[in-house]
């Protein structure tokens, strides 16, 4: 039993804080750990990369392990990594990153291959934050109250079938597409042969949670030409079991639900700004006031939201 | 005896809930102002005194009821009245998944469409929808009516004990091991008089009562084919 939710701005705005108020409202759904993935100001060039260290005495060796692979590829730090100065075994280190100049998923997989060290999310806007603790927690830490941004989707995570640990939250980055992300309120049961398949294809998962595995069908579908909307009904029928989940790019939004209508979504929209989360009473903490609310309860449903990404709102 | 208000809002809910319990035999009328789609409202009462709460609810609004009388100005979430008893809940707007789930008595009237499984292990009781109900409505209903004077979804009636899915509009699709069968004068009678009394009355109505084909009460390994449609 997870909880999860999604927000739209039309300008850039407290996206980060909306989503905390949002998943704090949910912490009964599960507060092992929360996640976020926030769209913030496009970067001109280059990357942003969120990475989540297990040893932190290691960081400045895999810190220049990384750095290393980044020159091979002909790519360099745009930004100095910055990391959290606590006493915790585990380091969230925030940098960005030129782009390299030889294939993208050849430098990640070099730059996968550092233990202990694991990339969380790589994009031009998009940031993902994860920890351990309940929403407010992850955002004290990580100064998620401040960060503004156009949207972005939220996790917060009951864990039923494996360790707690501050990487196995949601979001989900797409890897290797960049700005791609998914939050997942679910269990997949046909898991271990969509992976397969994408194994076959040559995508690397770095981890075992079904979620990972929906961020990446999606990703490959819309490489093949599907848009996210035709990507999303089709997941209805090749995705097996009980799961509603929201997947995100810089540029539009989307839910989808399975056949058998057990995940709940409600949402609010008003003057282009939308919130979207499992429970209503979450939604309700940044709409007070009455709205008329949108409830996904029906079996097969999915739909999808355009966002601004703050690239058109300079241009 | 006077109307008396009690805000909801980002108050500890088992206070507000404790404040229209403590009120309940004093008050003509209680309201409750900002629910703020909370869960839990209003759960548990015990009394008749009319409990009127001014806007959206969250899950499981009037659940346990005994005898309470709960009017919603809004939509509500998951399991409105679960398990109650006795009593009445109206909801004017729109009803989320498994209304009324394993209710034992009382009438839950929802003013527009129902979410999926509305009823589901119902034990008794009516549940009155004067729109749609969803997907799987009647799901392992045991006794009691569900009632719905739009269309009823897919997999209407699935898996059906003894209760029945009455339909005025279309149904999309039956469930496993349930039929529509032509109900009597006499019961039809009876449900009309539920709805005159709800101010529903109209005796045009093309009713279709779904109810258990009895197939699934005992298993018999020849008749397997109907466990495995499900």
């Amino acid at each position: 039993m997870c909880g999860i939710a999604g927000r739209i701005l039309r300008e850039p705005g407290p996206v980060g804080a909306d989503l905390v108020a949002m998943m704090q409202a949910m912490a009964h759904r599960g507060s092992d750990s929360t996640g976020f993935a926030l769209y913030g100001p496009t970067l001109p060039e280059g990357f942003v990369v969120r990475v989540v260290s297990m040893n932190r005495r290691r960081l400045d060796q895999d810190l220049e392990t990384f750095h290393s692979i980044l020159k091979d590829h002909g790519s360099d730090f745009l930004s100095d990594p910055t990391w959290d100065g606590l006493k915790q075994r585990h380091v969230s280190v925030r940098m960005t990153m030129s782009e390299p100049t030889s294939d993208f998923s050849e430098w990640l997989e070099e730059a996968d291959a550092i233990g202990g060290f694991e990339i969380q999310s790589v994009g031009r806007s998009l940031e993902i934050v994860k920890d351990v603790g309940n929403a407010e927690t992850v955002m004290e830490k990580h100064h998620l109250g401040s960060f503004i941004g156009t949207h972005g989707i939220a996790n917060a995570r009951m864990a039923t079938e494996s360790k707690v640990y501050p990487t196995a939250s949601h979001p989900f980055w797409a890897r290797p597409f960049p700005d791609i992300a998914i939050v997942h309120n679910g269990q997949l049961t046909n898991y271990w042969l969509t992976r397969y398949r994408l194994t076959r294809q040559g995508y690397r998962f770095y981890t075992d949670n079904d979620s990972e595995m929906i961020a990446v069908w999606i990703s490959d579908q819309m490489s093949r030409g599907l848009t996210l909307e035709d990507a999303l009904k089709l997941s209805l029928t090749e995705m097996d079991g009980v799961f509603t989940y929201l997947a995100t790019t810089p540029w539009e939004m989307g839910m989808a639900k399975d056949k058998w209508a057990i995940k709940p979504l409600a949402e609010i929209s008003e003057n282009g700004n939308m919130a979207t989360a499992t429970e209503e009473q979450a939604v309700r903490k940044v709409y007070r006031r009455h709205h008329p609310v949108i409830n996904y309860d029906g079996p097969a449903e999915y739909t999808t939201w355009a966002c601004r990404s703050a690239e058109a709102i300079a241009a | 005896m006077t109307v008396v208000t009690v805000e909801a809002g980002d108050r500890p809910l088992r206070e507000v809930n404790r404040d229209i319990r403590s009120l309940a035999s004093t008050a003509s009328e209680i309201v409750v102002t900002d629910p703020l789609s909370r869960h839990n409202l209003a759960v548990a009462l015990t009394e008749d005194t009319p409990v009127r709460i001014l806007g959206n609810v969250g899950y499981y609004c009037g659940g346990l009821n005994s005898g309470g009388v709960i009017h919603v100005e809004g939509d509500c979430g998951w399991g409105v009245g679960e398990a109650m008893a006795k009593g009445r809940i109206t909801i004017d707007g729109y009803a989320g998944m498994s209304v009324g789930a394993s209710m034992r008595g009382g009438l839950i009237h929802i003013k527009g469409n129902a979410g999926p499984r509305c009823g589901v292990a119902q034990k008794g009781g009516d549940i009155v929808v004067e729109g749609n109900i969803g997907y799987l409505s009647g799901f392992m209903a045991h006794t009691g009516r569900i009632i719905s004077l739009g269309d009823a979804g897919d997999a209407t009636g699935d898996s059906l004990w003894e209760g029945a899915v009455w339909v005025a509009g279309e149904i999309k699709s039956l469930g496993v091991d349930s039929h529509p069968v032509e109900p009597s004068a006499e019961e039809v009678a009876e449900v009309e008089e539920l709805l005159d009394g709800l101010g529903l009355a109209d005796s045009t109505r093309d009713w279709k009562k779904v109810v258990s084909g009895q197939r699934l009460w005992y298993f018999e390994s020849r008749d397997s084919s109907a466990w495995l449609m499900i």
